[in-house]
């Protein structure tokens, strides 16, 4: 099919000249709420945009799409190329999905400095959506350190009351995680002649050299994932980013550092890949078993929900490195349904703490009986996020611990093992919340609003559809695995 | 042979001496605006004379084209800074008409120093430009830190001017030579001369182990002259530096080589232990560009693949860059005077949003997160230092960008995160705003457009 019309250029441009168009106007004049519909509105285009992929990607083509190509810098042959494939569209669709709801759900808690909050979202978007758009190493690590910017000042601006620790932290991690794939890359560059993603791919590495790149690119990836040792700034960064920050922070930041594990490390180096399955295995079963151990004993929500994002996103890299097809999948639908499902719940929690201004479990009880709308959608996710069929958590999960049978058997019990942990905290967070005796300074809290209404519905609605008809993902990204991955 | 033509840009500089000198007693503001015009016409001078200007020299085309590059830039450089320094000395109540006359000098030295071919006149443009710095430093003549600067500078700039003259002397006493051409290899004592040299260089560019004067010097002095010490004298310096690691083919002799690493290593290592515990602005970029001259050195090592333009792009982007930070810190003042302390930046934001935003493209561009130019000029040096083989050096280079950026976001936290604490005055200086927005806009709008800049730099040093 022929498609001209530069649709993934304008997916990252319209957010930035939306930020750009919004500093310019002098903030005495226009209310906050102007401000915040306009980021709405501007955010409700782009993810109307961003549909366009899904309608005219043509599913029995193979490769990219879409494909754009500028050069850039000649003398070193990187270019401005872009373009999309079944992997990098549902990643596309979840970003451009989230950023509306996390400018909704700020309607009420952002009152300071709003028109900077709009801004640094509207720049993220398009951050994100550069990352999984390039398909020149170049183009991918800049978009991907960008990233950073806006996070950092969003956390660091409105977040809690630890905010500088968290943000500084969450900053200086990654970084150091970056500037070595940040060599690997210029060595690769160096070494193939090429920034080209696809031509990298069929490029064979020699096998110790192998070894070393793949360590540079683990060290970004693997403290973006986050994975077991290097997940210790996920739980600062969440508790002190505001809700907003939180969801796009565990929607889809997190995802980053997945993709780039199935789109960069598996396919350039695949004899590292497997060299350093039984490594990552450890890891992930360890992330999976040990952060839910220290989830259960969490006391504060949202610690809880981030400890719980390193036990998914544990079966995320398992699933990666098994190296089978259903193990892809399963792992690609686990992120998909892990960026809904933790937005989610880290929606809920804001939802009480902007009415409560607290996020300690024990300073909740019996809200069913106060908010039942409200604890009618925790369910829905806890739920979800537990994997019961019928939601979308089930499906990835399923389709990781089948694919492991294959692999190693005692990987399997591990990875078995952390469903039923799972359920053990989420139940538990569930029960303290919303049964029990209703404790009299939670009387005065108010039941969902519209908005919140809103968003919870669309976030309910995807889950349930994912996890009832999975299929609608798998048609999208099963053959873009095969073909460009595996 | 002697061409008259070859010293046209030297003798301008000559000529505008000469009239500041007679004029500017009388009217200092028009021997700015003499000056500025001097310098533009120097430098479109230099851009119609094309690059092969020096190749009459029996210079290389590459080394005429990289001396002719940096002319071009000194003399716009000086024509800004002339421009900009008016408004901060009046600040300061040291307008004075020989402030401008040491501009002049430094710039004559640096002119003299790059274009030198013999290491007698490269003595002599050092000199010059050092002199007219020293000066410049204790130019507050009735400020204390500022004289104390003054007299550390000169002190221990007279004790490295000692080595670089015993080292010249060490490679006469071998060669019986002073010029670059007909020295060739060399031997023991000519080696240790060369070390001395490259120490007495080393000195003047501030890099660890020889950059203690640094941070004292940069916090003493009036904060417009650390402006010019940080980038134009240091620019001559580095390019006189570059000359010399590759007409003596450094890279060749093993130890001074190993110097060269040591260096090196220091330098980006010292730069930002150093930097992280400053309080002081100016300490702190002091030492931050400690560990930038870490890096160029890094350039300077891996000589190869587009070396030269790497290590070019990288001192246009920082001189850039400097020039846009110095003018943010000249452009705020509080009722006590300057800006000192970084608290003193603390909530920047809500009061002035263009002037905290472009510092923040200045300190990310410094740190190198994308997509400011400031990585694009880590990453072609990278580029250059890893295909050379330097893995170690590029590892710790890297290593200590991502320290460096914790410094660089704590200013950034200053300003965005935390409350204003003290009443800011903005001053109204119309130049040293237009410097600021115009500096972040070339390192923003380098990553969508990168052609001019690259297109510049790669067209000068490709191999044809």
């Amino acid at each position: 099919m022929n498609f001209n019309f530069p649709i993934l250029s304008l997916l990252v441009l319209t957010p930035i000249i939306g930020a750009l168009t919004l500093s310019l106007t002098s903030s005495e004049q226009l209310k906050n709420k102007t401000i915040l519909l306009s980021g709405l509105w501007i955010s409700v285009g782009e993810f109307l945009l961003s549909l366009l992929l899904p309608i005219f990607y043509n599913k029995s083509q193979n490769g990219y799409q879409f494909l754009e190509f500028h050069t850039w810098f000649d003398q070193f042959d990187i270019n401005y190329f872009v373009g999309v494939d079944g992997v990098s569209i549902p990643l596309i669709l979840l970003t451009t999905f989230l950023i509306p709801i996390c400018l909704l759900c700020s309607w009420n808690s952002i009152q300071t400095r709003v028109k900077e909050f709009v801004i640094y979202f509207l720049l993220l978007e398009s951050f994100i959506i550069g990352v999984f758009i390039s398909i020149d190493l170049v183009i991918f690590y800049v978009f991907f350190e960008a990233v950073l910017i806006p996070m950092f000042l969003i956390i660091g601006i409105w977040g809690g009351e630890n905010r500088i620790y968290a943000t500084f932290k969450f900053f200086l991690y990654t970084l150091a995680g970056s500037v070595l794939m940040l060599l690997a890359i210029i060595y690769i560059i160096l070494v193939t002649k090429t920034g080209n993603i696809q031509q990298i791919a069929g490029f064979n590495f020699q096998e110790n050299i192998q070894l070393i790149l793949f360590i540079c690119f683990f060290a970004s990836f693997a403290v973006k994932v986050p994975m077991f040792p290097f997940h210790t700034w996920l739980p600062d960064a969440h508790v002190q980013a505001p809700t907003s920050g939180s969801v796009i922070l565990a929607g889809v930041l997190l995802k980053l550092g997945a993709y780039g594990f199935m789109r960069l490390s598996v396919p350039f180096f695949e004899y590292a890949s497997i060299y350093y399955q039984p490594f990552i295995f450890t890891l992930s079963c360890i992330a999976i078993v040990y952060t839910s151990i220290v989830a259960l004993r969490q006391d504060d929500m949202k610690k809880m929900i981030a400890y719980s994002s390193v036990a998914h996103m544990g079966f995320v890299t398992i699933g990666i490195f098994t190296l089978t097809s259903d193990g892809m999948n399963g792992a690609y639908f686990q992120m998909i349904s892990h960026g809904v499902v933790s937005a989610a719940l880290f929606l809920i929690v804001g939802v009480v703490y902007e009415r409560h201004h607290t996020r300690m479990i024990a300073d909740y009880s019996g809200v069913t009986n106060i908010m039942p709308k409200y604890s009618f959608f925790f369910m829905v996710f806890m739920l979800a996020s537990v994997g019961l069929p019928g939601t979308s958590g089930f499906v990835g999960e399923f389709l990781v611990i089948m694919s492991t049978i294959s692999v190693n058997v005692y990987l399997t019990i591990f990875t078995a093992m952390g469903v039923v942990l799972g359920a053990a905290y989420m139940l538990l967070l569930y029960k303290n919340v919303n049964f029990g005796e209703i404790k009299s300074n939670i009387k005065k809290l108010h039941d969902l609003t519209g908005i919140e209404l809103f968003y919870f519905i669309c976030l309910a609605f995807l889950t349930i559809l994912l996890g009832v008809y999975p299929k609608i993902l798998f048609n999208m990204i099963n053959e873009s695995i095969l073909q460009g991955i595996l | 042979m002697f061409s008259f033509n070859l010293y046209l840009p030297e003798i301008f500089i000559l000529i505008l001496i000469l009239l500041t000198i007679g004029f500017g007693v009388f009217n200092k503001d028009l021997s700015i605006s003499l000056n500025t015009i001097g310098f533009l016409f120097i430098s479109f001078f230099l851009i119609n004379t094309g690059f092969s200007f020096y190749e009459r020299y029996g210079l290389t085309g590459n080394t005429s084209k990289l001396i002719v590059l940096t002319k071009i830039i000194l003399s716009l450089g000086s024509a800004v800074f002339i421009l900009l320094s008016k408004r901060p000395l009046k600040n300061d109540n040291i307008y004075r008409y020989e402030y401008i006359l040491f501009i002049l000098f430094a710039t004559l030295g640096s002119f003299i120093l790059i274009t030198s071919t013999n290491f007698l006149t490269a003595f002599i443009g050092l000199e010059l430009q050092s002199l007219s710095l020293y000066l410049m430093a204790a130019f507050s003549t009735k400020n204390l830190s500022s004289n104390e600067a003054g007299i550390k500078y000169f002190s221990l700039g007279a004790l490295s001017s000692g080595f670089l003259l015993f080292g010249i002397s060490m490679i006469y006493f071998e060669m019986g030579n002073f010029n670059f051409q007909d020295i060739s290899s060399f031997g023991f004592m000519g080696e240790i001369g060369l070390a001395l040299i490259l120490i007495s260089l080393f000195f003047k560019v501030s890099a660890a182990p020889f950059h203690i004067w640094t941070p004292d010097v940069y916090q003493g002095s009036p904060t417009v002259s650390v402006l010019f010490f940080a980038t134009l004298p240091k620019l001559a310096s580095l390019i006189f530096l570059f000359r010399i690691y590759h007409e003596f083919n450094i890279v060749d002799i093993q130890s001074l080589n190993y110097i060269f690493q040591i260096v090196c290593i220091l330098s980006l290592l010292v730069g930002v232990y150093g930097a992280i515990t400053q309080k002081v602005i100016k300490r702190l970029l002091a030492f931050s560009s400690i560990n930038h001259i870490g890096f160029i050195l890094l350039a300077i090592m891996s000589y190869q693949y587009m070396s030269e333009g790497a290590f070019f792009f990288y001192l246009i982007i920082y001189i850039i860059t400097t020039f846009g930070i110095f003018s943010v810190i000249l452009n705020l003042r509080n009722i006590d005077g300057e800006l000192t302390q970084i608290s003193q930046l603390n909530g920047l934001k809500s009061l002035s949003r263009s002037k905290s935003i472009a510092m923040l493209v200045f300190l990310f561009s410094l740190a190198g997160i994308p997509p400011f130019a400031g990585f694009f000029g880590k990453f072609f040096i990278l580029s250059a230092s890893i295909n050379e083989g330097l893995y170690v050096l590029s590892a710790i280079a890297v290593l200590s960008s991502v320290i460096a950026a914790f410094y660089y976001l704590t200013i950034i936290k200053n300003m965005f995160f935390n409350n204003p604490e003290i009443e800011l005055l903005t001053d109204t200086n119309k130049i040293t705003q237009v410097i600021i927005i115009i500096s972040a806009l070339v390192l923003t709008l380098f990553f969508f457009y990168p052609d001019p800049l690259i297109n510049l730099v790669d067209s000068l040093f490709s191999q044809n």
